[in-house]
């Protein structure tokens, strides 16, 4: 077998276990926590784009989600729409504001950046807290919005049990990889990525660095809202500080520098290793020890950024292709004996 | 008309005035060299042609029209390519990724591969290293990098900022060389340089910068002769 093809068998392998799960773990409670940690590996990977490719720290991107929960609920509450094409409508009032926010903050660099955007991020959500109505729009403040589980099914992104969400989220995964992964090989990832190491030098070769960014976080933004949509659909219930909470954009961004940022594989790792820290650390200390879990992300970052500064994708990588060059090796190795004898 | 004009400009860092009241002029497929020492100016004033900064007075006009309030990109695609000091590569992309960058104007983009041609051409080094990443090269390849990426740009003039920075001496001859054999396919370059010697030696014209301002100029030959800069840059 060739190294392509065993890259290919390994992609298969993942895929059909992660399409196979639901049918072996009949535990809701596994279920949901899965389901979680793929949402957070789209929402990472979606704000990897900007994050990661560009080279910037953007720490607001909890408000794009709260943009699609809100968008989708609103509409489908008072007007009736699907939640489907509440979650377009969510993602295209996200690339508005993400633009909003983007031409103004990405002439910042560094640190100021990032709290420009946090700054942002918690603006969106105190005026989410302290505005009741928008015209006929019913906001609801810091109530939040609960959606009545009248009607079940696909039309209605609405269902009795967890398994329809698993594969709802597990496909819209598998996409925003797809077009991270096309995007790193464009041009525009070409240029984000010089654009975010020397912006000087890709200006100075004529590379537009602020458009470029902006292209990036208006991609980011739709992506992630459409999460926001899925999280109300999921969870039934919204409010502020479930879907704007700054908890969540650092979250993103730990989870984010851990697994690698700027690689296609780093979110995905991330998530892996750090929403069943977030789920468990809940399960057993959650009364006792709230918020144990950003401890031990605090910890494992500053282990992970002492030792791997380009996070556990890394190391992780290396160790795929020497099994790779192993398997391989040993098979050549073999047609060789097979060929003297 | 000259090739490229820049009439009496003042630039600011902040509050600060770097440049007052420069003005100098380059024709069509001429070298020249500026010269001075730390502080002058000469970074700035690639800069403000390359539209990273604006000038607050006067102007620059290249092929007779106003270039000093257009935005980098504009001027890139008009044909001024600046080459900024210490290489600034794109570390963590391979050395072709790092060229092919340098046609990202519309008129290069067409032209990249035979534009890579004579880049490999002119710095054979760099095909045996094309695949490599730019941050395992050696100093004098990633000056031969930082150079062929302001080519792949098809530039009309090539603003180099110390292409010379911390090389050792041979390696410091073969970059000029390449910029001579670069001037003499007819390339127009603005060279910025503290090794006096060597830049001079291959212009045709020279500026000399002090505190922001011109204070001599003149065929580099004459220059070179000049007592104030014997001893204030040769150190004869």
């Amino acid at each position: 077998m060739t190294r392509h093809q065993l890259q290919i068998l390994s992609l298969v392998l993942v895929g059909v276990v992660s399409f196979g799960l639901p049918l072996v773990l009949r535990s809701p409670t596994y279920l949901h926590i899965l389901i979680l940690l793929y949402l957070y590996a789209y929402l990472t990977s979606s704000w990897n784009l900007v994050g990661g490719f560009a080279g910037v720290l953007p720490l607001g991107h909890a408000a794009f989600v709260g943009i699609g929960a809100y968008t989708s609920t609103i509409l489908s509450l008072q007007y009736g729409l699907s939640p489907w094409i509440g979650m377009i409508v969510g993602g295209i009032l996200a690339v508005l504001v993400g633009i909003l926010i983007g031409l103004p903050t990405f002439k910042m660099r560094g640190a100021y950046f990032a709290l420009a955007t946090i700054a942002f991020g918690e603006g969106i959500r105190v005026m989410v807290e302290n505005i009741d109505y928008i015209g006929p729009l019913k906001l609801n403040g810091p109530r939040g919005l609960e959606i009545p589980p009248l009607k079940t099914g696909l039309t209605h992104f609405m269902f009795a049990g967890k398994e329809p969400y698993y594969y709802i989220i597990l496909v819209m995964l598998i996409l925003v990889i797809t077009i991270t992964y096309l995007i790193s090989q464009s041009k525009l990832g070409y240029y984000l990525n010089a654009g975010g190491e020397e912006p000087e030098a890709a200006m100075a070769l004529g590379v537009n660095v602020v458009r470029c960014k902006l292209i990036a976080l208006a991609m980011s933004s739709f992506l992630t809202a459409l999460a926001g949509t899925f999280w109300a659909q999921f969870t039934l219930f919204i409010h502020p500080k479930s879907v704007i909470s700054l908890d969540m954009s650092f979250e993103i961004a730990f989870i984010a520098l851990i697994g690698g940022r700027g690689s296609i594989a780093g979110p995905v790792l991330g998530a892996l290793l750090l929403r069943p820290v977030s789920d468990f650390s809940r399960i057993y200390f959650g009364d006792k020890l709230p918020g144990l879990h950003l401890i031990i992300f605090g910890v494992v970052l500053i282990l992970v950024m002492l030792y791997q500064p380009r996070g556990l994708q890394e190391p992780l990588t290396r160790a795929y292709n020497r099994l790779l060059d192993r398997l391989t090796g040993a098979r050549a190795e073999q047609a060789l004996g097979r060929s003297r004898a | 008309m000259s090739f490229l004009e820049v009439n009496h400009i003042d630039v600011f860092h902040g509050d600060v005035q770097v440049i007052f009241d420069l003005s100098l002029h380059v024709e069509e497929g001429e070298v020249v060299s500026i010269i001075g020492g730390n502080g002058a100016g000469k970074s700035t004033l690639l800069k403000t042609i390359s539209g990273l900064l604006e000038p607050a007075a006067g102007e620059i006009l290249f092929q007779g029209s106003p270039i000093h309030s257009q935005p980098p990109e504009t001027i890139v695609e008009r044909g001024i390519i600046h080459i900024p000091e210490g290489r600034r590569l794109f570390t963590l992309m391979t050395v072709k990724d790092n060229l092919i960058i340098g046609a990202y104007n519309r008129r290069a983009d067409g032209l990249k591969e035979a534009t890579l041609e004579q880049v490999y051409t002119l710095f054979p080094r760099l095909r045996e290293r094309q695949s490599q990443l730019a941050m395992t090269l050696s100093g004098g390849e990633q000056q031969m990098v930082a150079i062929g990426r302001g080519l792949m740009a098809l530039p009309k003039i090539l603003m180099l900022d110390e292409p010379s920075l911390g090389l050792a001496p041979l390696l410091t001859k073969n970059i000029f060389e390449a910029v001579r054999a670069i001037a003499d396919q007819g390339t127009t370059v603005v060279l910025v340089e503290q090794d006096v010697k060597h830049s001079l030696g291959m212009s045709d014209r020279g500026y000399v910068l002090e505190h922001g301002r011109t204070v001599m100029e003149g065929p580099a030959a004459e220059l070179m002769n000049d007592p104030h800069i014997k001893t204030a840059y040769l150190g004869l």
